[in-house]
């Protein structure tokens, strides 16, 4: 047993010294609580804590990070259901069930099993990483290529457009603005200035991370700023009732198949824990018999979106290290750390530092396994926020956002696109339009337009070409069906 | 006109001259690129298509049946209130609306203006920053004036405002005023509490990022501001 | 004295071993400045800030680390890295040049500011906008193809596959108009007659993965970047875009040995303070980067970067040589291009 004994050997290096301790229990601690602050994230914290890792030692600071990663993607779940602010893009379809659940008193149950979700989803994910990443690496490095990869962020955004917007057509101009918005900056190819609209700072492009605080977090404030103005401000309602275990038990076919469906997503590079969640959630609606009760607050919507999101980090990880293709900001973050501490991603890297990718699976492990004892401890302390009178929780929240945004490019402009994104949430979200789906493709649209840059010099400028690749093809038509339906039913199909 | 409204068309208009606005500025970046023969500008353009295509479709679809027709899962999740907050206070009355977005354009012209006149008089950079506090002392009051009576509006632009001024005059300076605006433009009166809950919310973030974990935070880059700013961090650090 | 016989000693071996190997090998090249230098009035107070204009992991942030770090060590002053990333770098430099110019700031760039001022003179010149306080970093760039490749197994076999696939060959690369990479790609192709299609990546990770992967059929990039793959065996090196072949590759193609006349362009990295800094304050600051050019630390990382093959120090004067002829050089490949030279 080769696997058996690496994780031994992984979990001594782990918990060996106390140090090493202090650090995971700190990771565990800190991932929940920037995930679960309103308006900060863990990719706030990874920001922040990038230079500080530089001074410990490698197997510390690649530990520090794989804790925050697993535990940071179960954290913003608790914002987006006591808030509706998505702690990351992967934790939006929790809010869509799990703030109803709020509202209706019941978020301690949303919460609760959001903890217990996260932490199966995360854990089986875990083994399975460490089971299956050395032979799919070897398959998929020269299978995904980035016609392949253009081709799943198609099929990606296709099945993502008919998520969080009032209608078809809202779904998808929410996207198409997101594209739009990635446009801004250097073109992938030439590095050709677009947009920038004589502002030397907007060539960086516009970053994710400071659009995703404005719409989720600065926008919320500025709503319950409105609804305070006309005393139409309720604080959420707070319960602590967490779910009975046959509530729990219930839900065990949802829970497979996100376990299934956050890790396939996982596994593919630049897609990650975000369309996990999506497809985890969109799937859940799509078996069930009582499709119009999701976005009402139905706990499998939590229990789909957050089992898959946590599945997803530990198929990450495979891309991640095998091939070095982070699949989000926050395992970009990781290439960072680990080249930081001279441990190459890449289809060598179990060559070169097979102990360091154990320390990595085991610190994973144990963090998502720590994620159900930490987490009922610590949701009841953060639950608390609440009760914080809002014109003080107001300015803590928008400061964070403000660290939060400058932190992770140190560049002042990022500041005002979270505000202008603030705004224009504020604005698009009485609309019916989604600002999840403008995340989602402001995320995907840089990745889409570089792979499909790469695709078409790869395929010589002819779209046949695609026919050569089954894979690519395969997903291009998926894509395809999954918009004509939809395209189908906007039109024909009468509404309920 | 069967179920179209005149708000759909306005939307509609709106996508389709945000498309066109778009699409003419392309050609600024429209040059061949050698090794990739659609260039800079094909696919931002796809793109543009592409929204005017969708506009276009989501009028004819509101022509069709008007506004209920629903993808039918998750109209529900989309709505939280806002736009029923937005009715009670009467957000959407074009009035309001021109003046907060006219007050908002106080933050962009901050962050133009000092450059464009220090460009035109070919200042040095003491100049410009001398015409960068000058321009803020004015604008400044200007938003004072312009927010009674409009709370809500003034909420929207503070923000914008002080990611205008961190740049220049740095976190630690303009974070406390920030905060105390903030509180007052949403209805807290008490002075007491104002300062307290100003006092306590800068601890933490002084203690949590600055002294704790090193985030370099803008110190600003006018003086006196920026020795401000670096003797704060020198301070805690 | 010992030490004195050990630099000598080596330093012959050095010259042994190559033509274009250096002084870096032998004693360092600021061996000679005293070891210990007071800044004027106290200077610095406080910690400095480096501001990095890439990210943290790539060649650039891992350099700015290791010279803080040297920095640091030699005089006890700690230095805050600011990293900027965006925009090939115009993003940090125009950061840098609104902040105030005490002496507090300094800046780590790379070829690209050369180069971006030689396209558009409005964007500084870092070799009389600024005052480089040193180059630290000098290296040349490679031709790669996958070790089990057997379509062709050396430079001349390639060339050869690559002119029977009409203009369908790939090679991975940087693609940013105007950059070193598809200037000296053009070059090659110029010399050699192929047509090859460029992938463009501008990140490192899925660059490598590319070839590893079998996605395209050679890679351009530094030998320092892709250190692990040689020593692992993936990759291996089929031409050295230097007039003569380096010690650590004597068995590899350089232009001389391929028929290639062009002169090389170099990818260097060094780090730069305000011009209208206190001048007394600008001493100090390029006692203490120049002479931690040679702190061990920084030495072991710029051997562990291949940054030893060829002379990898300059100094205030020799930067300012060094970018001045690179921008000259730019220009006149611009001309040749057909860019437009603003």
């Amino acid at each position: 047993m080769d696997t058996l004994t690496n994780f031994i050997n992984g979990t001594i290096t782990l918990f060996g010294d106390p140090l090493g301790i202090f650090i995971f229990f700190g990771g565990v601690i800190g991932g929940m609580l920037f995930g679960a602050i309103p308006g900060v994230s863990m990719l706030t914290l990874a920001a922040i804590l990038l230079p500080f890792t530089a001074h410990l030692s490698p197997e510390h600071g690649i530990m520090l990070f794989s804790v925050i990663y697993c535990t940071g993607v179960y954290g913003g779940a608790i914002t987006a259901i006591l808030f509706n602010i998505p702690g990351a893009p992967e934790n939006a379809p929790t809010a869509f069930d799990g703030y109803p659940m709020t509202q209706k008193g019941q978020a301690g149950k949303a919460v609760g099993a959001a903890v217990t979700c996260s932490a199966i989803g995360g854990t089986v994910s875990a083994v399975i990483m460490m089971i299956a990443t050395a032979p799919i690496a070897s398959w998929a490095i020269s299978a995904f290529g980035p016609p392949e990869i253009f081709a799943l962020v198609f099929f990606g955004l296709a099945v993502a457009s008919s998520v969080g917007a009032r209608t078809f057509w809202k779904g998808w101009l929410s996207i198409l603005l997101g594209l739009l918005i990635a446009v801004v900056g250097l073109d992938p190819v030439g590095g050709i200035e677009r947009w920038d609209f004589g502002m030397p700072y907007l060539l960086a492009g516009i970053h994710f991370i400071p659009t995703i605080l404005g719409f989720f977090a600065v926008s919320e404030v500025f709503v319950q700023v409105e609804k305070k103005a006309k005393g139409s401000y309720d604080a959420p309602k707070v319960s602590v009732d967490f779910p009975s275990l046959a509530e729990l038990f219930a839900q065990k076919i949802a829970v497979i198949r996100s376990i299934v469906i956050g890790f396939f997503c996982g596994i593919l590079p630049g897609i990650g824990a975000t369309l996990a969640a999506f497809m985890g959630y969109n799937e859940a609606v799509r078996w069930s018999k009582d499709r119009k009760a999701f976005g009402t607050g139905k706990l499998e919507g939590v229990v789909s979106s957050e089992t898959a999101n946590n599945a997803a980090t530990g198929a990450a990880m495979i891309p991640l290290l095998a091939l070095g293709l982070p699949g989000g900001a926050l395992t970009a973050m990781m290439v960072g750390v680990f080249q930081m501490h001279d441990m190459e991603p890449g289809p060598l890297v179990f060559l070169n530092s097979a102990d360091l990718v154990w320390v990595v699976f085991s610190a994973m492990f144990f963090a998502n396994l720590s994620i159900l004892l930490i987490g009922f401890l610590e949701t009841k302390t953060i639950i608390n926020l609440l009760r914080i009178p809002f014109q003080f929780l107001a300015p803590l929240i928008l400061l964070l956002a403000t660290v939060g945004a400058y932190a992770v490019r140190g560049l002042p402009i990022d500041i005002v696109v979270m505000f202008i994104a603030g705004i224009v949430g504020f604005f698009l979200r009485r609309s019916g339009y989604s600002v999840a789906g403008i995340v989602l493709g402001l995320i995907l649209g840089k990745i889409g337009e570089q792979t499909f840059a790469q695709a078409m010099q790869m395929l010589h400028f002819e779209w046949s070409g695609f026919f050569s690749r089954p894979i690519a093809i395969t997903l291009i038509i998926a894509g395809m069906l999954t918009l004509l339906n939809s395209i189908y039913s906007a039109f024909f199909k009468k509404s309920t | 006109m069967r179920n179209l409204r005149l708000a759909h068309v306005i939307e509609a208009g709106a996508w389709l001259s945000l498309a066109l606005l778009l699409f003419i500025s392309s050609f600024d970046f429209s040059q061949e690129i050698e090794i990739y023969k659609f260039g800079a500008s094909a696919w931002p353009r796809a793109i543009l298509l592409l929204i005017a295509v969708a506009a276009v479709g989501q009028l004819f679809g509101q022509w069709l049946r008007g506004e209920g027709q629903g993808s039918e899962m998750l109209d529900k999740a989309s709505d939280d209130g806002a736009a029923l907050a937005a009715q009670l206070s009467d957000h959407n009355n074009p009035k309001w609306l021109a003046w907060t977005f006219l007050l908002m354009t106080i933050p962009f012209v901050y962050m133009n203006l000092p450059g464009m006149t220090g460009e035109w008089l070919s200042l040095d950079k003491s100049g410009l920053h001398q015409a960068k506090l000058l321009t803020a002392a004015v604008l400044i009051t200007i938003f004072l004036l312009a927010i009674r009576g409009n709370h809500i509006g003034g909420m929207l632009t503070l923000p914008l405002l002080f990611g205008a001024f961190i740049q220049d005059f740095g976190f630690y300076f303009t974070a406390p005023f920030f905060i105390l605006g903030t509180m007052y433009l949403m209805g807290e009166r008490h002075w007491k509490n104002m300062i307290m809950v100003g006092a306590l919310i800068m601890g933490i973030l002084l203690a949590l990022f600055v002294s704790l974990l090193y985030v370099g935070l803008p110190t600003g880059n006018i003086s006196p501001f920026y020795e401000f700013g670096t003797t704060v961090v020198n301070l805690l650090q | 004295m010992k030490t004195t016989m050990k630099y000598i000693a080596s330093g012959m071996l050095a010259g042994l071993m190559t033509l274009v190997s250096n002084t870096s090998f032998a004693a360092c090249a600021t061996d000679s400045l005293p070891a210990s230098v007071a800044g004027p009035d106290g200077f610095p107070e406080r910690a400095l800030t480096m501001i990095v204009p890439y990210g943290p992991a790539g060649g650039s942030g891992q350099v700015a680390q290791a010279m803080a770090q040297a920095v640091t060590e030699l005089t006890g002053v700690n230095i805050n890295r600011d990293h900027k990333p965006g925009g090939s770098g115009t993003v940090g430099m125009t950061a840098y040049m609104a902040l105030p110019s005490d002496g507090y700031s300094v800046l780590e760039h790379i070829d690209d500011a050369s180069s971006a001022h030689a396209l558009d003179s409005s964007k500084p010149n870092p070799a009389s906008d600024l005052i480089p306080l040193v180059v630290s970093q000098i290296t040349f760039s490679q031709i790669f193809i996958r070790t089990n490749e057997d379509r062709y197994t050396d430079w001349g076999s390639f060339v050869e596959w690559v002119k029977a696939q009409d203009g369908k060959a790939t090679i991975a690369n940087v693609s940013k108009e105007g950059s070193m990479e598809r200037v000296t790609m053009k070059a090659i192709s110029d010399a050699t007659g192929i047509s090859i299609q460029q992938i463009s990546f501008d990140k490192g990770a899925p660059r490598y993965g590319a070839l590893a992967g079998g996605q395209v059929d050679a890679l351009f990039e530094q030998p320092g970047d892709v250190r692990k793959f040689l020593d692992a065996g993936t990759f291996k090196p089929i031409l050295t875009i230097l007039p003569e072949a380096p010690s650590a590759f004597p068995d590899v193609p350089a232009l001389s040995d391929a028929g290639l006349d062009f002169e090389p362009l170099y990818r260097f990295r060094g780090f730069y303070v305000h011009k209208d800094a206190p001048a007394d304050r600008v001493e100090w600051l390029q006692w203490a980067f120049q002479k931690a050019y040679c702190e061990q630390s920084y030495q072991d990382y710029n051997k562990s970067k291949f940054m030893h093959l060829i002379d990898s120090f300059r100094d205030t004067d020799g930067a300012r040589e060094l970018i001045t002829a690179t921008i000259d050089q730019y220009r006149e490949v611009y001309r040749e291009m057909g860019l437009e030279v603003k």
